[in-house]
């Protein structure tokens, strides 16, 4: 067997395993009980309970992660080596441990102090946000400097020859060049704060009804011995998932302008 | 009038260049790889720090970000906006400097006629030629009303054809639009054609700096002449126009026929690869072909070079390591020399 031929059966592997996962959960499908579950005011509540937090959480990284992004792309700055550093932390540190990082921040001194002066994180929905925000601010940051790293900075010295302050360059000729990579982050970071369970569930717990997000429903009602009605949340997820992956696929493709 | 002065620049490999460029002349920065071009055109548009001073009109622009320089900046390799079409980019200057849209237009429209790229303006870069995205660039370089241009290489990615009517074209813009411009090219011939003088940029050093002819005829130094290729300067006594394009040249005991574009001639340059030779009497006609005999032999780099007297004149010609073994040569032997005649070049 040849190895293009070994390394086609392996990605099959991965379809396959993927594959036959998903074909799984139809075991356990109930048409009735997957309406009924759907329609049903807790599933409604954690789904746009999902929604709400991880567009609120993706929009504040963006907003600190874009800037950082171009930084990192761009200069060369004391400590920049110690930050490219740490944005791998929420991928290589599990989001419990990351949860349990900021449980035990805010039952310091400070973190108590600003828990009481300021916002209520422990057990509330800023929790989730907070938890979202954590885990994806450092792949957000490391998917946009991806895609601004492609672009060469020759075209802002241009820009610049041409009067264009450093601003004016990057929002008139970076943002445009990379707007493609940038929204495709955007699409995964927001994927990934709506699958965010770890360090949600420490920070935030896990009520009905006021912090269960989707992924935390589908825990509680495995807890609950609820095959059925987790596998109408696993469908929710998989289909919103499935359809962000196809919605970067089509920005990445070449043939779109810009 | 001094438009630009550089003072006692130094970064990277450029060490003390003082340097001083004239409103609306076109000079030309040659030198060899690594010699600091670049670097100085980086310096001159504020792309990257440096120590000594730069001045425009006489003032010392040295705190001024690029984009208050007012430094047209054509790069060698273009960078088109690939997001904008023909028109966006050429417009983009004068859109950030806010310039009120009917200026705009209008400016561009100039710009569009003038460089002959009118049906591009709604092209996108990626869809134009090399020749196409050379003339959007120098439009854009200088449509918001730069008074300096900064070119790197501009014929770089042009066929030998294209790039000596570009440089015509290019020479004629910039004396119309009375740009000073600043232009960093490796190919001597056609730096000789666009700039009112020459710059020899080596390690970092500028060697000489004078008129095309000057550095041509008069090089101030071994370095400059090995880098305008040791051309052999004849000095002509005697011309007699033969026909149409044809002028008889001659030299001490020796009658050369040349090419005529109506220029009266008192020296002619040719440069050593220009010259063949033979040790034995080639066919053909017998026109610009002479017999002489070899009196000194150098190695140089991968090829020979050879001294050769003909009729008292001495010629350096040269050739490969090969031509050299494969003919036996030697000091003493004689052989045929064989001027070509398409690049020799005159001094009035």
């Amino acid at each position: 067997m040849t190895f293009k031929r070994i390394s086609i059966l392996l990605s099959f592997t991965v379809f396959i395993l993927y594959g036959g996962l998903i074909l799984s959960l139809f075991y356990f499908y109930n048409g009735q009980l997957f309406l009924e579950t759907i329609k049903s005011e807790r599933t409604l509540f954690s789904l746009r309970l999902s929604l709400v937090t991880a567009t609120i959480a993706t929009i504040a990284s963006l907003i600190i992660a874009i800037p950082s992004a171009y930084a990192l792309s761009r200069f060369h700055f004391i400590g920049q080596s110690l930050i490219d550093t740490i944005l791998e932390l929420p991928i290589i540190i599990s989001p419990v441990a990351l949860g349990a990082t900021v449980l035990i921040f805010f039952n310091n001194p400070f973190g108590i102090f600003l828990q009481e002066k300021g916002v209520q994180f422990m057990f509330t929905v800023y929790g989730i946000l907070l938890a979202q925000f954590i885990t994806t601010l450092g792949i957000a940051i490391r998917l946009i400097k991806a895609a601004m790293d492609e672009i060469p900075h020759r075209y802002e010295e241009v820009a610049r020859t041409l009067g264009a302050t450093p601003a004016k360059a990057f929002f008139t000729i970076t943002m445009p060049l990379c707007k493609k990579g940038v929204l495709a982050a955007s699409f995964l970071t927001w994927a990934k704060a709506l699958g965010e369970f770890g360090a949600t569930i420490t920070i935030a717990g896990s009520m009905a009804m006021k912090t269960e997000t989707i992924p935390i429903a589908i825990y509680m009602r495995l807890a609950n011995a609820d095959i059925e009605g987790t596998v109408v949340l696993v469908f929710i997820l998989i289909f919103i998932g499935l359809g962000i992956l196809y919605g970067v696929r089509m920005l990445t493709k070449k043939s779109i302008p810009y | 009038m001094p438009l630009i002065e550089l003072k006692n620049i130094e970064k990277y490999v450029l060490q003390d260049i003082n340097l001083t460029v004239y409103d609306k002349e076109i000079l030309v920065l040659a030198g060899p790889n690594g010699s600091g071009k670049t670097t100085l055109l980086n310096i001159i548009a504020g792309l990257i720090k440096y120590k000594g001073d730069v001045l425009f009109d006489g003032r010392n622009i040295n705190s001024l970000p690029t984009h208050k320089r007012g430094v047209g900046y054509l790069l060698q390799d273009l960078t088109l906006f690939p997001h904008m079409n023909v028109w966006s980019n050429i417009a983009y200057g004068l859109k950030v400097q806010s310039y009120p849209q009917e200026k705009i237009e209008k400016r561009v429209e100039e710009l569009l006629e003038a460089l002959h790229i009118k049906k591009l303006k709604d092209k996108y870069p990626d869809s134009l030629s090399g020749g196409e995205k050379q003339r959007v660039a120098i439009a854009r370089a200088i449509a918001p009303f730069q008074k300096v241009l900064l070119l790197d290489e501009p014929t770089s990615s042009l066929d030998a054809q294209t790039a000596k009517y570009f440089r015509i074209e290019l020479k004629a813009l910039l004396k119309r639009f009375e740009i000073t411009s600043i232009i960093v090219m490796h190919d001597l011939l056609g730096a000789e054609e666009i700039a009112d003088r020459i710059a020899i940029l080596n390690k970092g050093r500028i060697d000489q700096i004078s008129t095309p002819e000057e550095i041509l005829f008069h090089p101030n130094s071994e370095k400059v002449s090995e880098f305008v290729g040791m051309p052999n300067i004849i000095r002509c006594d005697r011309c007699k126009v033969l026909s149409t394009g044809l002028i008889e040249v001659t030299t001490g005991d020796l009658t050369i026929i040349l090419p005529y574009e109506g220029t009266k001639i008192s020296r002619i340059a040719i440069s050593p690869h220009d010259i063949y030779i033979s040790d034995t009497e080639p066919p053909g006609p017998t026109l610009n072909r002479f017999k002489g005999t070899i009196t000194e032999i150098m190695p140089f780099r991968s090829l020979m070079r050879l001294k050769v007297d003909v009729r008292g004149i001495e010629f350096l010609t040269e050739l490969s390591k090969e031509a050299f073994d494969e003919m036996e040569l030697s000091v003493g032997k004689e052989v045929f020399v064989i001027i070509k005649l398409r690049r020799l070049r005159y001094a009035e």
